[in-house]
């Protein structure tokens, strides 16, 4: 009797269809419809089945939301929906579906939680703290503004082998040009980095 | 791991049929069980021989009738708890109850052969441990059963669920066994058979989770 009023409110999808063509039934979207949809997944009706599943992996998403770490979020969303498939034959359809979904949901919260805190964990040293940057960062900001007052193969030759420490031919053969080409690139640049130095604190 | 919508296109392709769960099915199987291990024990002759004089005796109608009521209750609240909404920490509270006020009832049946003793006598120590023993031997089956209906089912709560279907198995047990018993004490039926449910209980309690996913 049942399942021949559920038949009929989700008719069986035609060949043609798309998966979603026989979810657009007169069953209302939101919890209120749940229950409907699992009776008629209950009964082996795939259509009905994939779309209560995405609205409440929708819901379980929220839910762990506020309670859980935001990487264990989808843990938690694929655990309750593997636990819901698992035990989709417990659902009575005489009473509503969200409290029977809000009761394995909480299971699996509690579950996750443990797992939380059963997760191996290190203590922070108390000499973890380092010396403050900023000198490197501000060295750093002017390096950059100087550099870029060069001719980009100049400033790539002098930040590879007198930043980077690369020899001569290993710069070589990062850039693809020659060794000569290299040292003329580093004097050079290096040559008019100091004379705009040297003109800059002159003029200060 | 794969996307949730990966995951619930796989579980809904190819979806099959359930057969939905129904307490008195579950309830019927216990039943079922209880009456087949009743029957073996009346089929190998062990039912105390003075039963058909002792079944109208004050005793034995407060031995009964108090195991009978405790196990239905039991049995009740560890099916029912089997459901994911289900709470069984009222049910237990009740059968709790239950078994307090039957103990303390146990004082007005008490036979004026018996009260006379001295304790040791009536607890009767190696005969209590053999009672024992055969309570927590009978409600094996019955704990196998309720471990399988407890896997099939979804409790959100198995610690407690684990605990109502130990009370519920032991004093399925109990109630076989009481046929069987010759002691007409109820202070010995008190300590001994308290004694016995407490062992399935915890055996329970501690096996049962760990056999059960949810």
């Amino acid at each position: 009797m049942r399942s021949s009023l559920i038949s009929r409110l989700i008719p069986k999808p035609s060949p043609g269809a798309t998966p979603h063509d026989d979810d657009r039934s007169s069953l209302a979207t939101g919890p209120d419809g749940w229950g409907g949809l699992m009776v008629a997944a209950q009964n082996g009706h795939g259509g009905a089945y994939q779309r209560l599943l995405s609205e409440i992996s929708e819901w379980l998403r929220r839910y762990f939301q506020r309670r859980l770490p935001y990487g264990d979020v989808d843990d938690a969303v694929q655990e309750t929906l593997l636990a819901v498939h698992r035990r989709r034959h417990t659902y009575d359809p005489r009473y509503p579906l969200g409290p029977w979904l809000a009761a394995i949901a909480k299971r699996k919260w509690v579950d996750q939680l443990r797992s939380l805190g059963r997760r191996p964990t290190e203590a922070l040293s108390d000499d973890l703290s380092v010396g403050d940057h900023e000198m490197s960062v501000m060295s750093a900001s002017v390096l950059g503004n100087l550099l870029d007052r060069l001719r980009p193969a100049q400033a790539q030759a002098i930040t590879l082998v007198k930043l980077q420490g690369y020899s001569i031919e290993e710069a070589s053969r990062e850039t693809g040009l020659s060794v000569s080409a290299v040292k003329m690139n580093t004097h050079r640049g290096l040559a008019r980095l100091a004379a705009f130095i040297e003109k800059t604190y002159a003029v200060e | 791991m794969q996307s949730s919508d990966a995951l619930i296109l796989q579980l809904s392709d190819g979806l099959a049929p359930v057969r939905r769960r129904r307490m008195l099915r579950e309830a019927a199987f216990l039943l079922v069980l209880g009456t087949t291990e009743f029957a073996l024990l009346l089929g190998l002759r062990l039912m105390r021989p003075d039963m058909g004089q002792m079944i109208t005796s004050p005793y034995m109608l407060w031995k009964l009738g108090s195991l009978a009521m405790l196990a239905g209750i039991a049995c009740t609240v560890a099916v029912r708890s089997f459901s994911p909404t289900a709470r069984p920490r009222r049910g237990l509270i009740v059968a709790c109850a239950f078994a307090a006020a039957a103990m303390i009832s146990g004082m007005f049946v008490t036979p004026s052969s018996e009260s006379g003793h001295a304790l040791l006598n009536r607890l009767s120590p190696a005969h209590g441990a053999l009672c024992m023993l055969s309570i927590i031997v009978l409600s094996i089956p019955m704990m196998a059963m309720l471990a399988i209906l407890m896997r099939n089912a979804a409790p959100t709560q198995p610690g407690m669920s684990a605990v109502a279907a130990g009370v519920s198995a032991s004093t399925c047990a109990a109630l076989i066994f009481a046929f069987c018993c010759p002691i007409n004490d109820p202070l010995y039926v008190i300590v001994w058979y308290s004694a016995g449910c407490a062992v399935v209980v915890a055996a329970a309690r501690w096996l049962l989770p760990r056999c059960f996913y949810l």
